[in-house]
């Protein structure tokens, strides 16, 4: 029952720069137009996945074969060879007609077809296997609202300089020089084409040391405290069970001091790891403008290059988790249609976490603007200040409440060492009340709107006013009382949103207007008495 | 956007603007719907929580506990449905669709239709009983779909046909 405009036919608008992926006119081109295999090479990466994704049942079968006979334990290693085979001689993909087509499948033939002008981005990952035998996996992003697997447009094994020529051809850069194939560097991988224009981004070494820092080095350690915590109560219950009176005491002494001792060992060694996997995932990080397009290299052992088309590209996001802020660092994220999904996310990013200086200087680069990711923001007044107060304080108050009445009521279980929690709480309520309202901001340049919220994780949005595709005002019965409201401008990009927050709602309203013209007048209120 | 002319150029902006509310009410029968369905979920809730309490050997179901429950649920199934309906409105015109829901917490929502992806128009169970469908405006943003439910079963395919007409008209390629 669903019509309208299903999928709008790829227009010709689009111009001339279509036409070298069917005209060849290219050389390497008229080689894609034709159904074709990936790379024979990918027989030897297939069946070693295979073997891997088969590794429990091959065991088991290994285990059956040696009581029963040898000729079992054959069969469990050519079955998973023999899949992936199949799957390399069932698979194969060509670039024609304006569309990029993957067909695949021995039973179910599955036909994945995608028009070339809706190509947004292109992901090259590489995993060791694949490097060793100097290929490369090459994912299609265009936008789909699908994150199933099944759906992905992958070419599972192209020759790292073909799957670079097709990139490029894709994402319509200018194509590679003649000589491009010299232009390697000392590992082997070619440069990105076109102008030899110097990084705006690389790595420094010493950006590692954020990394216990960011989001999932504070879950990895808070994982490491709370195991620390929990060994102990387990210990501190033996002991109360096995020992009384005196002897507990004397017992429990070096237990606290050995469980604080292996908290801290745990700590040392989730930073040394959070590191480590820091310098793995960023090593040789490097982002580049190239043509019409960003280039993104990073990876030590998978390597991965991810190019943007900038038409695609709508805005940046700045954020900073609460350790991260607190030692000066930050992290940026690209609002790009084509990316999706747990993995998308990631390759999203456009830094790793670094210097907020650096990772300013990129947004703005980036965003080819300073003014959206340095300039002032405009605050959203005493009601929005007196609300986030509120809205930290109130649970905190509660829980507060709570533990002091526990503790007077002696539950059993509990005892007075609980009373600290009590100003802890009010303390914490407070200092993220005030860093909440002092968060809340918003500005609107020439060509973006600004938001700036939040405090654990504190997130600066810019979105360019072109690609805001909606607007949503939103406010429960409390922020109306305070007259504020939430803005949310909708786009097809990142988290599929900007939310302007607790902004008072004349505010709202003008912002709405002015970053979308045409659209929010017509259905302003006419009566000047209003104001 | 070049195909969005700006229809009134206001020279001098109101320090203090407002959005009106839309100009279109849904069908009178949406607030009876609400309240069926409401009161129909608010007896099963209700009915849960005495079996769970009735299970639960610590407090004894009274018959002023299962009457103070049932009063609760009554008023709520009077209050919200019609305050919904009060909210309730959507408008489209020759650039953009608008809609207004919710009671606690309200939403208006605007959408360019040169930006329309896709127009669906669903007739769930309960709708079907009374004549009524609700029609779904999506965008290429995830978070930016427009829904205008309780409208009558016609008026919903007009509207969805018109929708589909002037979206072509907007063009655009709806990214």
């Amino acid at each position: 029952m669903s019509e309208a405009e299903p999928e709008p036919v790829p227009e010709p608008v689009v111009g001339p720069v279509v036409g070298p992926v069917v005209e060849p006119v290219v050389e390497p081109v008229v080689a894609e137009s034709e159904w074709q295999r990936l790379d024979p090479r990918m027989l030897l990466v297939h069946p070693v996945k295979e073997v891997v994704r088969f590794l429990p049942v091959l065991v088991g079968v290994w285990f059956a074969g040696s009581a029963a006979g040898s000729s079992w334990q054959l069969l469990g290693v050519a079955v998973p060879v023999a899949l992936g085979v199949l799957r390399y001689l069932t698979t194969s993909f060509r670039v024609a007609h304006d569309r990029v087509e993957l067909r695949r499948g021995l039973l179910e033939r599955h036909v994945l077809s995608t028009p070339v002008d809706r190509v947004r981005t292109v992901d090259l990952t590489a995993s060791p296997v694949h490097r060793v035998l100097g290929l490369t996996t090459m994912r299609v992003g265009t936008g789909t609202a699908s994150s199933d697997d099944d759906e992905q447009l992958d070419l599972d094994g192209l020759p790292v300089e073909r799957a670079r020529r097709l990139r490029d051809e894709l994402l319509r850069a200018a194509p590679s020089a003649p000589g491009a194939e010299g232009d390697l560097d000392a590992e082997g991988r070619s440069r990105p084409p076109a102008p030899a224009a110097p990084p705006v981004l690389v790595l420094d070494a010493a950006w590692a040391r954020y990394a216990p820092l960011t989001s999932a080095g504070l879950v990895l350690a808070a994982a490491v405290v709370g195991g620390g915590l929990q060994l102990l109560q387990v210990l501190g219950g033996l002991d109360r069970i096995d020992v009384d009176g005196v002897a507990r005491d004397v017992a429990t002494a070096p237990l606290l001091a050995l469980a604080a001792v292996a908290v801290g060992l745990g700590l040392v060694v989730v930073a040394g790891l959070a590191v480590v996997a820091y310098l793995v995932s960023y090593w040789g990080f490097s982002l580049r403008r190239s043509g019409a397009s960003w280039h993104l290299v990073r990876g030590l052992l998978t390597t991965r290059e991810t190019s943007l088309d900038d038409a695609r590209l709508h805005g940046v996001t700045l954020t900073e988790p609460v350790g991260l802020r607190l030692a000066g660092g930050a992290g940026l994220s690209a609002i790009v249609t084509g990316l999706r999904g747990e993995g998308g996310a990631a390759s999203a990013l456009l830094t790793p976490p670094a210097p907020y200086a650096v990772v300013a200087a990129t947004a703005a680069a980036v965003v080819g603007d300073a003014e959206p990711v340095m300039g002032p923001l405009v605050p959203h007044g005493p009601q929005a200040t007196r609300r986030a107060w509120v809205r930290a304080c109130a649970p905190a108050l509660v829980l507060a409440g709570l533990v002091v009445a526990v503790v007077l009521a002696d539950l059993p279980g509990t005892s007075s060492w609980l009373l600290p929690l009590v100003p802890a709480l009010l303390v914490g309520g407070a200092l993220l009340g005030r860093d909440r309202a002092r968060s809340l901001g918003h500005a609107l340049t020439a060509r973006h709107l600004v938001a700036r919220r939040g405090s654990v994780v504190r997130r600066r949005d810019v979105l360019a006013r072109e690609a805001v595709i909606g607007w949503t005002l939103r406010a429960t019965w409390l922020q109306r009382r305070a007259g504020l409201c939430s803005l949310v401008a909708t786009t097809a990009g990142g988290r599929q949103s900007v939310v302007v927050a607790d902004v008072p709602r004349a505010l709202a309203v003008r912002l709405a207007a002015s970053a979308r013209p045409g659209l929010l007048e017509q259905f302003l209120l006419v009566d000047e008495s209003h104001g | 956007m070049p195909h969005e002319p700006d229809l009134q150029p206001d020279p001098q902006p109101d320090p203090h603007p407002e959005l009106r509310a839309p100009s279109q009410r849904v069908s009178p029968r949406a607030r009876t719907m609400w309240t069926v369905e409401t009161l129909l979920e608010g007896l099963v809730s209700a009915a849960l929580v005495v079996v769970v309490v009735a299970l639960v050997d610590a407090v004894d179901v009274t018959w002023w506990g299962v009457a103070l429950l049932g009063a609760a649920v009554a008023a709520y199934a009077l209050v919200v449905p019609r305050w919904r309906w009060a909210v309730h409105r959507w408008e489209v015109t020759d650039t953009a669709v608008y809609t207004q829901v919710g009671w606690w917490s309200l939403e208006q929502r605007v959408a360019p239709l040169s930006r329309i992806q896709t127009v669906d128009h669903v007739v769930g169970p309960v709708e079907r009983a009374f004549g009524l469908a609700t029609v779904t405006v999506t965008t290429a943003s995830a978070a930016g779909a427009l829904r205008v439910s309780g409208l009558e079963r016609d008026r919903a395919r007009r509207l969805v046909d018109e929708l589909t007409l002037r979206a072509e008209a907007a063009g655009g390629d709806a990214t």
